[in-house]
């Protein structure tokens, strides 16, 4: 316990010193903040960069609350996955790289606490942006475009809070795995690439981890149908522990791999 | 003596590669050995298994009679370019690391700013470690290697990278650790070798060619030897021709391999006296480490 | 530019704000910094003159970590 509070502790200034503990944050606010405006202000900003003949009329889409939240989700499934995953690639096999991980490796640690303690800020920072993006966003939406009921975004973000935690689970069990451009590159490939296939081809099935953020978003309109919703969280569950059962092992197999 | 750490024909195959070859050895508590040998004899592999980074791929090491146990609790590792995160002081660093090998916060802390200071470090306790440069780094390492007080000082190369000054400051610091710690290093310089050693391993091509005291290794391998310095070289040659004994001559000198204590300084002392040539200089001379190493090295 | 009158700027002004903490963030990182990937000059032009991804481009790729 005591030596996973100095591992922690150690991630910790590591990524407030790197200044991750408030760039990532930002990227999400700002997003967050954008997307309701940009869709808010859609008409002007037509009429400021097209020259549109005088009178010309277009029939502007008329945007619902929710709308706006899932598009700031959309704007998540990409530039977001593709932040987290650029940020906290290198987290544990640039260690392994640049050989810092040596002389922590040669300590009586134990390799799930060196992964768990990285998995915990990671998983701290990205759930932190995630949310103040999404607070901030539903904050403009209910300004300038009416009210999403608390519960309806609340069981929103929670839903999609589960698919961050598996996004970071398989950004750290890649790192852990694979040098850092491999763990990028799978990492992208699991995320956002199974992500199209899955939605090309999923309507064969509704239990997935990639179709929780398709969930998500229904409990801003309704509700999505119970049995595929809980037994996908249960999956996804289910999935982020086995991720992380990888990535402990990895960590340890690969700790002879760091440069001496 | 007690042992403290056993290697028993530790082995590491890469591929169809012996990095390290069926290694057998011993360290006796409070010894210090040298682990000497040319460029990739398997001298960082050695090490690497000892200190838990890699698993041998047979053969077994055992700490304190006990097999299979985690070494990484009893022992100081130095890797021969150590990295830290560049990010935390030299303190911060330190003070980590003494925690992570089970000191409490209160104790780590004070160990930690001892143990810099004892390197030398005093003035840097609170600088960014990516700032230091290669002798404070080196120095960086040797404070992190030593600051949870192990029983077995593990160091890799631990001078080889120094300018001479610091080279002579760190084996000094390592000496003054003799007393407390097993240590066991690998080198490439003999002469440091030479000045902290109580065993020697000489490892070739993965093999332990050679093993035992510097003075039983000494006199394994030592060919003493007269050495005799002539005026001119032709003095050297007349010398060769009259002398009752073999003479390499060389310019204008002379060298006598001896052969069971025969000849004896006397003989060649009065045998040059007799032939009236001009003599310089006269004298017996033993192999250094240099040419052991070399002799060990280059055998077949 | 008249089209974009209609703005309030209160509500707008919260993005603009987010990109300067940005780009002075990043500045400062820069200067303390003791290497980066490539010349610090520009990487100090990308972090000032790239809109948002050029502070993200700096953090993700400039820094050199160890």
């Amino acid at each position: 316990m005591r030596e996973l509070v100095v591992l922690f502790q150690k991630e910790w200034r590591e990524n407030t010193r790197n200044f991750k503990i408030l760039w990532v944050p930002l990227v999400f606010i700002f997003f967050g903040l954008s997307e309701p405006l940009t869709s808010y202000y859609l008409p002007q900003i037509l009429d400021a960069v097209g020259n549109m003949p005088e009178g010309t009329t277009f029939p502007m889409p008329e945007f619902t609350p929710a709308q706006v939240i899932m598009a700031t989700m959309g704007q998540y499934q990409f530039i977001g996955m593709l932040v987290l995953v650029l940020a906290f690639m290198g987290t544990i096999s640039r260690e392994r790289k640049n050989g810092t991980g040596t002389l922590i490796y040669v300590r009586p640690i134990s390799y799930l606490n060196y992964f768990l303690s990285k998995w915990k800020v990671v998983g701290m920072i990205a759930l932190m942006s995630v949310w103040l993006g999404l607070l901030t966003s539903w904050y403009y939406t209910g300004l300038l475009f009416g009210k999403v009921e608390a519960s309806d975004f609340f069981a929103f973000a929670g839903t999609y809070s589960v698919w961050i935690l598996f996004v970071v689970t398989i950004v750290l069990a890649m790192s852990a795995w694979l040098p850092t451009g491999g763990a990028a590159g799978l990492s992208l490939l699991l995320i956002l690439i199974v992500q199209i296939v899955d939605s090309l081809l999923g309507t064969y099935w509704t239990i997935s981890p990639w179709k929780i953020s398709t969930y998500a978003t229904q409990w801003l309109t309704g509700s999505p149908d119970s049995g595929d919703f809980w037994w996908s969280i249960a999956i996804t569950i289910l999935a982020i522990i086995a991720l992380m059962i990888f990535g402990v092992w990895m960590s340890k197999r690969n700790a002879s791999k760091t440069k001496v | 003596m007690t042992i403290i750490l056993e290697a028993d024909h530790l082995t590491k195959i890469y591929g169809s590669e012996r990095a390290v070859n069926e290694v057998t050895f011993a360290l006796g508590e409070g010894t210090s050995t040298a682990l000497i040998g040319p460029n990739g004899a398997g001298k960082t592999t050695t090490l690497s298994m000892l200190g838990g980074l890699l698993e041998p791929t047979t053969g077994t090491i055992s700490l304190n009679g006990e097999k299979r146990a985690d070494v990484r609790k009893h022992i100081g590792f130095l890797p021969q370019y150590p990295q830290f995160f560049s990010w935390l002081t030299a303190l911060e660093f330190t003070e980590m690391a003494a925690k992570l090998s089970g000191m409490d916060a209160r104790s780590a802390k004070l160990e930690a700013q001892k143990t810099l200071e004892f390197v030398g470090l005093g003035d840097a306790l609170r600088k960014k470690t990516g700032t230091f440069s290669g002798g404070m780094k080196q120095r960086l390492g040797l404070a992190q290697a030593i600051v949870h007080k192990p029983k077995l000082l593990l160091l890799d190369e631990p001078v080889s990278a120094l300018d001479p000054v610091g080279r002579r400051e760190i084996m000094n610091l390592l000496k003054s650790l003799q007393q407390d710690m097993t240590i066991l290093y690998s080198t490439h310089i003999l002469n440091d070798a030479e000045e902290m050693t109580d065993q020697l391993l000489f490892l070739r091509k993965g093999q332990l060619v050679e093993q035992g005291s510097i003075g039983d290794v000494r006199a394994k391998y030592d060919q003493p030897r007269y050495r005799v310095e002539f005026g001119r070289a032709e003095d050297a040659i007349i010398y060769s021709e009259r002398a009752p004994w073999n003479v390499q001559v060389e310019g204008a000198c002379g060298t006598i391999h001896l052969a069971q204590g025969f000849p004896t300084m006397a003989d060649v002392l009065k045998s040059l006296a007799e032939s009236g040539l001009d003599v310089r200089k006269a004298e017996r001379q033993t192999a250094n480490l240099e040419e052991i190493f070399m002799k060990v090295a280059g055998q077949a | 530019m008249e089209a974009l009158q209609g703005l309030s700027w209160g509500i707008i002004a919260p993005i603009f704000i987010i990109q300067l903490i940005l780009v002075i963030v990043a500045l400062i990182d820069l200067t303390k910094i003791h290497q980066t990937n490539g010349p610090k000059w520009v990487w100090a032009l990308v972090i000032i003159f790239i809109n948002i991804v050029g502070p993200i481009a700096y953090f993700i790729a400039g820094r050199k970590q160890a």
